[in-house]
């Protein structure tokens, strides 16, 4: 695929691109570019996800003694806090919207930039001082409150960080509340012409129910963890029960946010499947508005099952059952999404490349992680299996099998679009597989175990030791998935620097970010004027399909390919 | 205005690069403001969902304890915020007429009743303190605790606040109403009225900014849309209001 | 295009000083009314708290959608405006339904939370004897 019409004749010589454009430090930190931001977003996730996941290898490590044999009760405690905190509020929310969707929705859209650059920065630097504080908090002791920072041991009891992690969570909300308006404001004004709604990619669609999520949910927590601040600062009483509060009301304006971020974490990540499954397959998405809708009522009708994480809180049981209801209900639009791919790749011409095996290993783990919920989601099980390792079986099935597999997977699909370079498509494979296998091996013994018994955030287990060997199993697991995970970021790294430098369209895929740019775009997103006229997806599995292969297979990582 | 505002350039496109052309750029202005004041509005809607909980739960409680607070002071600035927002309104209203001078005084109007908003919940607050109804570490409420208060710490006199709030309502209202709750009551009365003042702070700033841009012409301001977002942020001040005057200074029986 | 005036397409909508000033003074006016309410109900509606609640609510409904629909200009605004407005509304409501968990506590009582008779027994306690 020769490159067309580069022109971009004000620029003379070798050409610029948006990473070369300037190389000094203040022009990356004061960047108002959306491209410089994704990347500068990209570094400080990756950063804290392998921060989360050393708490993550600390707790599987003293997990394999039924005693435990490294930590303490209390730091046991803020390890898994640390680990919690890290994972969700640094990694998981902004993982894709902030990377891939900072990237790609102007992109995709055909605009020049997001619709307020300034805010896009304003937001990286929220999010960079929250994760300071973050860290600054766990190393000043570290806080044993969970995530999920329940009352009163948050407010009351606790004599750890709380109010600095509170601090960085809430300042960390308002980080991914100006990503959302951004979004909002750039998808419904900034579409290139004849760039209609339902034109738009789903990944497009899904960032839209996500930002809308944001919205509308990360306010309410906002004000609940200012409130646990204040009643640890002054004693309001709020959530004190001896001063007249309900404890319980915590949870309610805890879950009412935190549940839709479940997918925060998940939706945008259900958009890059969609690309990639497409793609990959050479067909059209199977039923474009309904995956599209999908989206949209899982944004809404999420709203309205935080109940279901607080059956055994008090909450009443006519409003349990009417959660429980509810949460059955919303398993429909997220299985209509697996129905539609799954129906995509019907009689299409599969490539198994590194993105779309990500794919295909994010659509078996989220079955299990979702269908895992619907146990959790009746209350009749739920009583049994509330607070043990099946929970964490379950949501690490949807958070690390669904959002981390579609992240990696969408960085490797755009990696060339990203940074102009092909990564070793032999490791990719391997890495991809290796994640598959090393996820199944951690997670699948702890919903043996939590339907058992063992409860979660428990590090002593000496009452059952013949719950060893799944611990066992499931940290063998965990040491694949780790490797797992530090393969793409050796060669991903490598790629940057040795890698063969990408066509302009390595996957033959379509859509604007494809088809209309050079594959590292300049400052300026596209050369000229974009108007669209084609819908979204327009394979076709009977065409030949272009895929980028490597010129001489013996020194992949050495020699430019072109095709 | 002594110094020439180098940074200042008039002859600057008013179009950001990344928009087609002002009318785009306009609306999604107005968008992204709207997509934030949903968001403020949630924000905010916590807090009401946590004092609907409890109002609930003590109606009874809750009617004695909104005794302390004076209703004529809230009325006074509940006018204030009205006023305001009527004058925020016009300052929208000549921006479009393109009447600079009437749209920069009515929003000179607007921050002074901010301000005036400002010293009505100084003077109010005040006298909270003085009362030792804030939630702090001095917190008294009813006459038993006041009693053992004073024998611990000897009878203190009615600051000046309280003087000012006396002049206007008449003398201290006995303190009647579960003990036990009034923490919480004042909390709330704290924290929502207290992240009200913020917003109110936020906004004389955004006014005071927004007038010095009209004044040096700068290029941002195109037309009437810097000045009608501003104002949208108003408006959404003085909404908050207007719900929590009734239900914090009139508590029925 | 790009000049600070506006296209015909999207002439907005200038509203009049005189409605303005009468939404001002309806505001005003509503405001007497509630603390009026407040202050000089006659006696059986006084102590009605539902009646003097709802009253109150239902008065600071309309200046909120006084406020809105003419200094907002949501009523001259687009319909993505409207949607905002109301969409905001709507799902600060939806927040409400964790009042049904505690209004609905009593049906299966947990001590402290009893708002009504109550047929069942609270958790974890057995009759009394």
């Amino acid at each position: 695929m020769s490159a067309t019409a580069i022109p971009a004749t004000q620029h003379h010589g070798e050409k610029k691109t948006y990473l070369t454009a300037d190389h000094t430090i203040k022009s990356w930190l004061l960047t108002t570019d959306h491209k410089r931001i994704a990347v500068l977003y990209l570094i400080s996730i990756s950063i804290f996800f392998f921060a989360g996941s050393l708490a993550a290898g600390l707790i599987r490590y003293e997990l394999t003694s039924p005693r435990g044999h490294l930590l303490s009760s209390e730091a046991y405690n803020k390890t898994f806090s640390a680990h919690g905190i890290i994972m969700i509020f640094f990694f998981l929310i902004p993982s894709i919207p902030a990377t891939l969707g900072n990237f790609l929705i102007p992109l995709m859209i055909g605009a020049r930039d997001l619709a307020f650059p300034r805010l896009n920065l304003l937001s990286w630097y929220l999010y960079s001082i929250a994760g300071v504080i973050a860290l600054l908090a766990m190393a000043m002791g570290g806080v044993d409150a969970g995530w999920t920072f329940y009352t009163p041991l948050s407010s009351l009891y606790s004599n750890t960080q709380i109010t600095l992690t509170l601090l960085a969570a809430f300042i960390a909300g308002f980080s991914s509340i100006t990503t959302g308006v951004n979004f909002i404001a750039t998808i419904h004004k900034m579409r290139a012409p004849g760039m209609t709604w339902f034109k738009l990619p789903l990944f497009v669609w899904a960032h839209y129910a996500t930002s809308i999520i944001i919205i509308l949910g990360t306010p309410v927590v906002a004000i609940t963890l200012v409130l646990v601040i204040f009643e640890r600062a002054f004693q309001i009483g709020i959530f004190s029960p001896e001063l007249g509060g309900d404890p319980v009301l915590f949870q309610h304006l805890f879950w009412f946010y935190s549940h839709p971020a479940v997918y925060i974490m998940v939706l945008p990540g259900m958009g890059v499947i969609s690309e990639l499954i497409s793609c990959f397959s050479r067909r059209p998405v199977f039923g474009y508005q309904f995956v599209a809708y999908s989206s949209m009522a899982i944004a809404l009708l999420g709203f309205f099952v935080w109940g279901h994480h607080m059956f055994l809180s008090s909450q009443s049981t006519l409003l349990g059952v009417v959660f429980s209801f509810l949460s059955f209900v919303l398993a429909i639009p997220s299985a209509v999404k697996i129905f539609n791919w799954a129906t995509t790749m019907y009689k299409g011409s599969i490539h198994f490349r590194t993105p779309m095996i990500y794919a295909l290993a994010f659509m078996g783990l989220f079955v299990i992680g979702g269908l895992t919920g619907l146990y959790l989601a009746a209350i009749g099980t739920d009583v049994h299996l509330t607070g043990t390792y099946f929970i964490v079986a379950h949501f690490h099935y949807v958070m690390v099998g669904g959002a981390v597999t579609a992240f990696l997977g969408g960085v490797h699909f755009w990696w060339p679009k990203m940074f102009g370079r092909m990564y070793n498509e032999f490791l990719g494979k391997m890495s991809a597989i290796i994640i598959f296998v090393g996820f199944n091996l951690t997670f699948f013994p702890q919903f043996i175990l939590g339907y058992l018994g063992m409860p979660r955030r428990y590090h002593l287990y000496y009452f059952a030791p013949e719950w060893q060997i799944y611990h066992v199993l499931s940290t063998a697991g965990s040491t694949v998935l780790g490797v797992g995970f530090l393969l793409p970021a050796f060669y991903l790294t490598y790629s940057l620097f040795k890698g063969p430098k990408a066509p302009k369209n390595p996957w033959g895929a379509k859509g604007l970010e494809w088809e209309e740019t050079d594959p590292v775009p300049i400052t300026e997103n596209f050369d000229h004027k974009i108007v669209v006229t084609k819908p979204a997806y327009d394979y076709d599995a009977e065409e030949d399909s272009k895929l980028y292969e490597p010129e001489h297979k013996e020194e992949p990582a050495l020699t430019g390919g072109k095709h | 205005m002594a110094h020439a505002p180098a940074h200042v350039d008039p002859n600057a496109d008013p179009v950001y690069f990344q928009y087609e052309d002002i009318d785009q750029q306009q609306e999604t202005y107005i968008v992204g403001m709207w997509a934030f004041l949903v968001t403020e509005v949630m924000f905010f809607g916590a807090l009401f969902l946590t004092y609907a909980l409890y109002r609930w739960k003590y109606q009874g409680d809750f009617y004695h304890f909104h005794e302390q607070l004076s209703w004529k002071l809230g009325g006074i600035n509940t006018t204030i915020l009205l006023l305001s927002s009527l004058t925020a309104a016009l300052a929208v209203h000549f921006a479009q007429k393109k009447k600079t001078k009437w749209q920069v005084g009515m929003l000179v109007l607007t921050i002074l009743c901010a301000f005036g908003f400002l010293g009505v919940k100084t003077v109010e607050y005040g006298a909270k303190f003085e009362h030792h109804l804030f939630p702090n570490k001095s917190f008294v409420y009813g006459e038993a605790a006041h009693e053992a208060f004073e024998k611990e710490f000897g009878s203190h006199k009615p600051g000046t606040f309280t003087q000012i709030v006396e002049k206007l309502d008449g003398p201290e209202k006995h303190q009647e109403g579960n003990p036990a709750r009034a923490r919480l009551f004042f909390s709330m009365y704290f924290a929502m009225t207290g992240l009200h003042g913020v917003h109110v702070v936020v906004g004389i700033i955004l006014f005071t900014a927004l007038i010095y841009l009209i004044v040096r012409k700068a290029p941002t301001i195109t037309d009437y849309i810097p000045t009608e977002m501003v104002c949208l942020y108003w408006h959404f001040v003085d909404l908050v209001w207007i719900f929590l005057y009734p239900l914090y200074y009139l508590i029925p029986k | 295009m790009a000049d600070a005036t506006h296209s015909a397409h999207h002439g907005h909508h200038i509203t009049p000083q005189r409605t303005l000033f009468a939404t001002g003074f309806a505001l005003l006016v509503l405001m007497v009314l509630t603390i009026g309410a407040a202050n000089y109900m006659p006696e059986p509606l006084k102590h009605n708290s539902v009646f003097m609640n709802l009253l109150a609510i239902g008065i600071a409904l309309l200046k909120a959608y006084l406020v809105v629909s003419i200094f907002m200009g949501v009523k001259y605004a687009s319909k993505l405006t409207k949607l905002f407005a109301i969409g905001g509304f709507v799902w600060f409501l939806t927040m409400f339904a964790t009042m049904i968990d505690y209004i609905s506590r009593p049906y299966e009582p947990v001590p402290g939370w009893e708002k009504g008779n109550s047929t069942a027994l609270p958790r974890n306690e057995k009759a009394p004897e």
